[in-house]
């Protein structure tokens, strides 16, 4: 969403020098602040009143100028759960980023509207320490805002931190603040003023998956004899502490409570018509894997070779295909369209650093187009050949930094394809057979024309 | 030892009488090869066998044209005709181009 | 079969007995491929396709490498991640035919846009030659025999356990595609022997650079054929065809095998093969004097070619010893020596026979390997002598010595076997030839050989057909002969049956592990799979630094340097005694002795295998007489064997043991925290389960290593070498003690949910602990 060319191409178009309306106030928000996974992620749910005179189209969310993670997701919806769309904006004197929210309805002076605001922070829970041995818990440390941040006055705001657990180390206490189980509550908090920042702290034990996709790469095949293969090539590490002095086994079989920071197995959710599914790395099949039949998905308890303890990676592979039944399907004007995830989930509350998606389209297509769910960097497209192509397939290759599970979004492609095209390699086996039959007889039958003058040369 | 240059030179004799022109075509080539190959080996005893692939290389091809001049000769000589049954001299001649084929093929690429 | 039936439409036109019988050959050849072939791939079905063992490991790596560099910088390639500090010369140090077979046949199915893996073109190598091995036995046989008897040899070959040991699916060795060409070379000799054609010597001496360039075996190669060669001379039975043949033969096979660069000038440099030189020499002597015997038609001079024969081989075999004295000619190797006399290798050269397959071979092994092969192929042998021409003498000598080297060798059972399916066949053919003869004397002799052969045949590619066959046949003997015939018969095809079965059932259980995934079969039957090697190299090339450099034994080191990418100290190609040397010393000494033999190599990981948790008896300890052996041999001052032993001479881990093993570094990196282990209710902690002991030292710390990661079944351990910054810090252990007292709380509230057995070992827990801190 903040690709740089997105970017430029609003500062010189028509949204350049964006105003900040001073009558719009957010009347109430609601923070929750959830801390149980290694995500952050924030919902605020924001009363915007309308202060003036004029009807209000749209208001403004800002970036935090110091924020320790990495926004990789952020959505708007209005009370009736619809998204609404943000768009980067830039702001004449300020050099923060800004994201205009354009609402559905216009809000009338002196009426109110609430709009539930969601952002997902990554990399925003630092261990500390950031190393620890294998017996040790895994503390970790968030940095935020007191208040929300906005170019907006906020007159009533209330913060609820929610964490994994309940031993929490310290936590910056800004009266009124209160603690009830795994729940900090700051606030409320009356009269804040636009861009006001008093950094939160909270030093807590968290045991959940510090688990990282460094890269991830999906390739989609589509085969027309009814097939759509997909194989996905992950590197994951562990994020989080790091593991300090030894491994010992002894400690590790012996320990048997189950939350521990180090990471033994985890799921990952496939599509419920998936088969052939396999899971391997470089050395071969990873032997120790299960999957469960649910009723609308396939759950699939992957577990690397090894547990993966702070700082340890590791990668496999990742296989499955689908009856293509379900994602391609014709348009009326004879146009193939298929519509397939740009990347599925791993894990839950996962974090991918890196995503490229390839999508093998079959031999002879043309015209074709992409829409993607949201912005992606598109690069140079490829030729492949697969088992026995003599013209090479298109390969459309995208890729994408940051993605979270909000971003498992349906991709869409169209193309045009001539179906006689899928007769074309069993005619060219049988061709080639033939060839050698062929080949064969006359061979033998040369045999023997051959025998007569090798009979002459013997007198 | 007088009794050993009579049998040589009734040996000579036989030799000039009964032997066919094509085969003595073939020791005059066998008996050029032979010097060749006595060349080299004196070079390399007198100046040394430095790149001793090279020297190998070529020591190695005389001798094996000298082998199969031989095996041509014996295969084309009429008077082994029952031996090589089925081995016309057009045959032996194909044979013999075709195993100087590959083996310059190899020494070529061993002399380096 | 569809092919087989174009050609026998196309064939039956011209000569309808001539196609049938070539429809027959063509069919039994094909379902001998077939079978030889998935017969070999139970190792792929129950576990997955993969590379095998230690050795298929390098030739996988280095056959990655040409495919992914081009050959020739994989002639050029140093690889700097295998002996280190030394480093290994790639592509001067290997038979490359392996690697360019399937790097080539990878190219091929990839112009095709095939896309195959390597790892599977490698893993399928070996089964596909198989069949090319049943076919190439045909052919030779039916030189040497007729028709039946090859299919009666390809059947057996395609099929004895012998050859598969070293052709299962995934194990991409050197034997896999040698034994084709081994086979193939022998036929186009045979073929040129019985020629006289140079076309024919031509391919064989290029059939014998397949092999040279494939495996150290070729030596077997030029051996035979100049013992055939001499055998013949001295039978009398030069011919010029034998001149021609082996002629040509030697001078190209003689510039051939010095283009591979690991062979280089050896052909005319050591011992091995300076016999088929001499040979040479001496069939050019046989030959001028016969020439100038022909010219001169004179009875006295036969003793003269006697004298000259007897002189020249004198004059070379005086030229061999002098050459050899005087340094020109090295000296015999020592794996040679160790052929003629089995007690070399133990005395001198510990390291060879450290390797199981270099071990004596028993007689449960030729059985086991063989089965009724065994007994039958004198029959083939007595039946060959009795009819005794050039070929025959050939088979006769091959058979001969290959038992002998079988017998030295276990690994050399593989080059008996061939020889063995030659001979049986032959003998099989013989004994249905006499007690089917009569059944159809209408009918050729030819076709009526492979009617006959042919029903056994599919006897042991398709089971079920049996009952049909044995009806068939012993009704058309009721006909003409007595009951004997048929009860003969009868049992001629029960021993064939049960030789399949044997070949199956051997196949099956002995020789489809892929041993680097093991599997364990409980109670109920239910599988588990161990897959603890692959774990550890998994983790090794993950989470290591990639220059890390591993110490292991040596078995070790190809897989890890295939499967983890990393450096290795010492691998399989056991090329450096004393590198290997100074690793079992290390593995040997104490702690602080080890860790400066170390640091002197670089090492930042050790790697030990330690079976005793799952009863895995192929695990370190159990080869540790060896590296300390080979330890002695080159530093016998600082290792002696006998200090591993009891008073009793006993090697034993448990309390008696002797002190010097329970505190050297293998014995320790073993049974690390092992000594705290339950491994059931039954049985105290710290018992291995592999040498059913409680084991002697349990309580003890390292100092200078420290365990970096262990396998889920123990397996696979892995320590890392500390920095000498880092266990300078047990020298102020007060300060530790203090700073790591308030674990005590936490690890004492785990324990107390153990609550039972909690009271009493109290003590002696809080005891362990404190002398850890």
């Amino acid at each position: 969403m903040l690709k740089l060319n997105l970017f430029l191409l609003f500062l010189v178009g028509v949204n350049a020098g964006e105003q900040i309306n001073s009558y719009l106030i957010y009347k109430n928000v609601d923070r929750s602040i959830d801390l149980t996974s290694q995500l952050v992620k924030i919902t605020s749910t924001i009363t915007l009143e309308n202060a003036g005179k004029d009807p209000i189209k749209n208001f403004l969310v800002v970036d935090e100028p110091k924020s320790d993670g990495k926004v990789v997701y952020r959505g708007v919806k209005d009370s009736a759960k619809q998204d609404l769309n943000l768009l980067p904006v830039q702001v004449d004197g300020s050099d923060n980023k800004f994201h205009k929210v354009v609402l559905r309805q216009n809000l009338e002076p002196g009426r109110t509207a609430t709009v539930v605001l969601e952002e997902i922070i990554a990399k925003g829970l630092a261990p500390y320490p950031s190393s620890i041995s294998q017996k040790e818990k895994q503390l970790v440390r968030y940095f935020g805002n007191h208040y929300i941040y906005t170019p907006y006055t906020v007159a009533k705001q209330k913060t609820d931190v929610v964490l994994s657990s309940r031993s929490v180390e310290n936590y910056t206490k800004l009266k009124p603040v209160t603690q009830s189980d795994n729940t900090i509550t700051y606030g409320p908090y009356t009269d804040i003023k636009p861009y006001t920042e008093d950094q939160l702290v909270v030093h807590f034990e968290n045991n959940a998956p510090f688990l990282t996709v460094t890269r991830l790469e999906r390739v989609i095949e589509i085969s027309h004899w009814g097939n759509v293969a997909i194989e996905e090539q992950i590197e994951i590490k562990h994020t989080g502490a790091k593991l300090k002095g030894p491994f010992s086994r002894y400690d590790y079989q012996r320990d048997t409570s189950s939350s521990h920071h180090s990471i033994k197995s985890y799921t990952t959710v496939l599509p419920a018509t998936a088969h052939s599914i396999y899971y391997r790395d470089s050395n071969g099949n990873i032997s120790t894997s299960s999957v469960k039949h649910r009723k609308d998905w396939i759950e699939l308890e992957l577990r690397p070779r090894f547990p993966l303890f702070g700082g340890w990676q590791s990668s496999y592979t990742l296989g499955y295909s689908v009856p293509s039944y379900q994602y391609l399907y014709r348009t009326p004007e004879g146009q193939n369209v298929l519509s397939m995830r740009f990347i599925d989930h791993v894990f839950d509350d996962m974090f991918v650093e890196e995503a490229t998606t390839s999508i093998v389209l079959p031999v002879g297509v043309s015209d074709v187009q992409l829409i993607v769910p949201y912005q992606v960097e598109k690069l140079q497209d490829d030729i492949t050949y697969k088992y026995l192509d003599n013209m090479g397939r298109k390969v459309l290759r995208m890729r994408k930094n940051d993605l979270v599970e909000q971003h498992i979004q349906d991709l869409e492609i169209t193309y045009s394809w001539q179906p006689q095209l899928l007769l074309h390699e069993p005619l060219l086996i049988s061709l080639a057979l033939f060839i050698l039959f062929v080949a064969v007889i006359i061979w033998v039958r040369l045999d023997f024309s051959l025998g007569v003058p090798e009979h002459s040369k013997k007198e | 030892m007088a009794q050993i240059t009579t049998v040589l030179s009734k040996f000579y004799n036989e030799y000039k009488t009964r032997t066919p022109k094509r085969l003595k075509a073939i020791d005059a080539y066998l008996f050029y090869i032979l010097l060749t190959g006595i060349t080299q080996f004196i070079y390399c005893l007198l100046v040394g066998t430095f790149p001793f692939n090279s020297f190998l290389s070529g020591f190695i091809s005389s001798v094996s044209c000298f082998v199969l001049a031989v095996c041509l000769r014996l295969q084309v000589n009429p008077e082994n005709k029952t031996q090589f049954n089925g081995i016309s001299p057009e045959r032996g001649f194909a044979d013999f181009i075709f195993a100087h084929i590959v083996l310059h093929l190899v020494v070529m690429n061993f002399i380096g | 079969m569809v092919q087989a039936g174009s050609k026998k439409s196309s064939v039956s036109k011209i000569n309808t007995k001539a196609g049938i019988s070539s429809l027959i050959i063509f069919v039994v050849l094909l379902l001998a491929w077939i079978a030889g072939f998935s017969s070999r791939l139970f190792a792929v079905i129950r576990f997955e396709s993969i590379i095998h063992e230690f050795d298929p490991w390098f030739n996988y790596r280095a056959t990655a490498y040409m495919v992914k560099h081009g050959f020739y910088n994989f002639l050029n390639w140093f690889d700097e991640r295998a002996w280190y500090p030394l480093g290994r010369i790639v592509g001067g140090t290997v038979y490359p035919g392996l690697m360019l077979t399937s790097g080539s046949i990878h190219y091929i199915l990839h112009l095709l846009h095939i896309n195959v893996h390597i790892r599977d073109v490698c893993v399928f190598l070996a089964p596909v030659f198989s069949g090319l091995t049943a076919i190439s036995t045909y052919f030779l046989t039916k030189e040497l025999w007729s028709a039946g008897a090859g299919l009666f040899a390809a059947c057996f070959i395609a099929i004895v356990p012998g050859y598969i040991s070293r052709s299962v699916a995934g194990s991409y060795d050197n034997e896999g595609i040698a034994i084709f060409a081994l086979q193939f070379t022998y036929f186009l000799w045979i073929k040129s022997v019985k020629t006289g054609s140079v076309f024919w010597a031509v391919a064989a001496s290029l059939s014998y650079f397949y092999m040279v360039s494939a495996w150290g075996g070729y030596v077997f190669i030029i051996n035979l054929i100049p013992l055939h060669v001499f055998v013949l001379l001295l039978m009398g039975r030069y011919s010029n065809r034998l001149f021609t043949s082996y002629t040509t033969f030697y001078i190209l096979g003689l510039i051939f095998s010095m283009q591979i660069p690991f062979v280089g000038f050896q052909p005319i440099r050591t011992s091995e093969h300076m016999a088929a030189g001499g040979v040479f020499a001496l069939l050019f002597a046989v030959g001028v004097l016969k020439y100038m015997q022909s010219m001169m038609s004179k009875s006295e001079f036969k003793s003269l070619v006697v004298f000259g024969g007897l002189i020249s081989a004198a004059v070379v075999f005086l030229g061999v010893v002098l050459l050899t004295y005087a340094g020109y000619v090295a000296p015999w190797s020592g794996r040679f020596y160790s052929l003629w006399d089995t007690g070399y290798a133990k005395i001198h050269i510990p390291i060879i026979a450290s390797v199981s397959e270099h071990q004596p071979t028993t007689w449960f092994s030729f059985f086991f390997d063989l089965h009724i092969l065994v007994a039958t192929f004198p029959a083939g042998l007595w039946y060959t002598i009795k009819n005794i021409n050039d070929e025959r003498v050939f088979v006769v000598l091959y058979a001969l010595s290959a038992v002998y080297f079988a017998g030295v060798m276990v690994r050399l059972m593989l080059t008996l076997t061939p020889v063995v399916c030659i001979l049986s066949g032959i003998a099989f053919s013989g004994l249905l030839e006499l007690f089917l003869r009569e059944d159809d004397s209408s009918r050729g002799e030819d076709s009526e050989e492979e009617e006959q052969s042919t029903p056994s045949k599919r006897l042991y590619d398709k089971a079920g057909k049996v009952p049909k066959m044995k009806h068939e046949q012993s009704r058309d003997t009721d006909n003409i002969g007595p009951n004997l015939r048929s009860i003969v018969t009868v049992v001629i095809l029960l021993l064939l049956m049960l030789f399949a079965v044997h070949c199956t059932w051997v196949t099956s259980n002995a020789y489809s592990s892929p041993s680097i995934v093991l599997a364990s079969y409980g109670s109920d039957g239910t599988r588990q799979i161990l897959d603890d090697f692959r774990e550890a190299y998994f983790w090794l090339s993950q989470n290591t630094a990639d220059d890390a450099r591993i110490m292991s034994w040596w078995d070790y080191g190809y897989q890890i340097a295939g499967m983890a990418n990393r450096t290795t100290l010492v691998d399989n190609n056991t090329w450096n005694n004393s590198h290997i040397a100074l690793v079992g010393k290390a593995m040997s000494s104490n702690e602080s002795a080890a860790y400066e033999i170390m640091t002197a190599l670089d090492v930042d990981y050790v790697l030990v295998i330690f079976g005793g948790v799952i009863g895995y008896s192929g695990d370190d300890i159990n080869k540790f007489l060896w590296m300390v052996r080979i330890a002695e041999g080159e530093h016998p001052k600082d290792i002696r064997e006998s200090d591993y032993f009891t008073e009793h001479g006993e090697f034993r881990v448990d309390a008696e043991g002797s002190p010097t093993l329970l505190n050297c570094l293998m014995y320790k990196l073993s049974y690390y925290r092992f000594g705290e282990l339950k491994l059931d209710y039954r049985s105290p902690a710290g018992f291995d389960r592999t040498r059913n002991a409680v084991i002697g030292h349990k309580d003890f710390q390292l100092t200078y290593l420290e365990e970096a990661y262990t396998t889920e079944h123990w397996l696979v351990r892995v320590y890392r070498v500390k920095k000498p910054d880092e266990f300078n810090r047990p020298r102020i252990p007060i300060a530790n003690r203090i700073v790591k007292s308030s674990n005590y709380i936490t690890k004492k509230n785990i324990k107390r949910k153990k609550g039972t057995i909690k009271n009493k070992p109290l003590v002696v827990k809080g005891k362990r602990l404190s002398s850890k801190q």
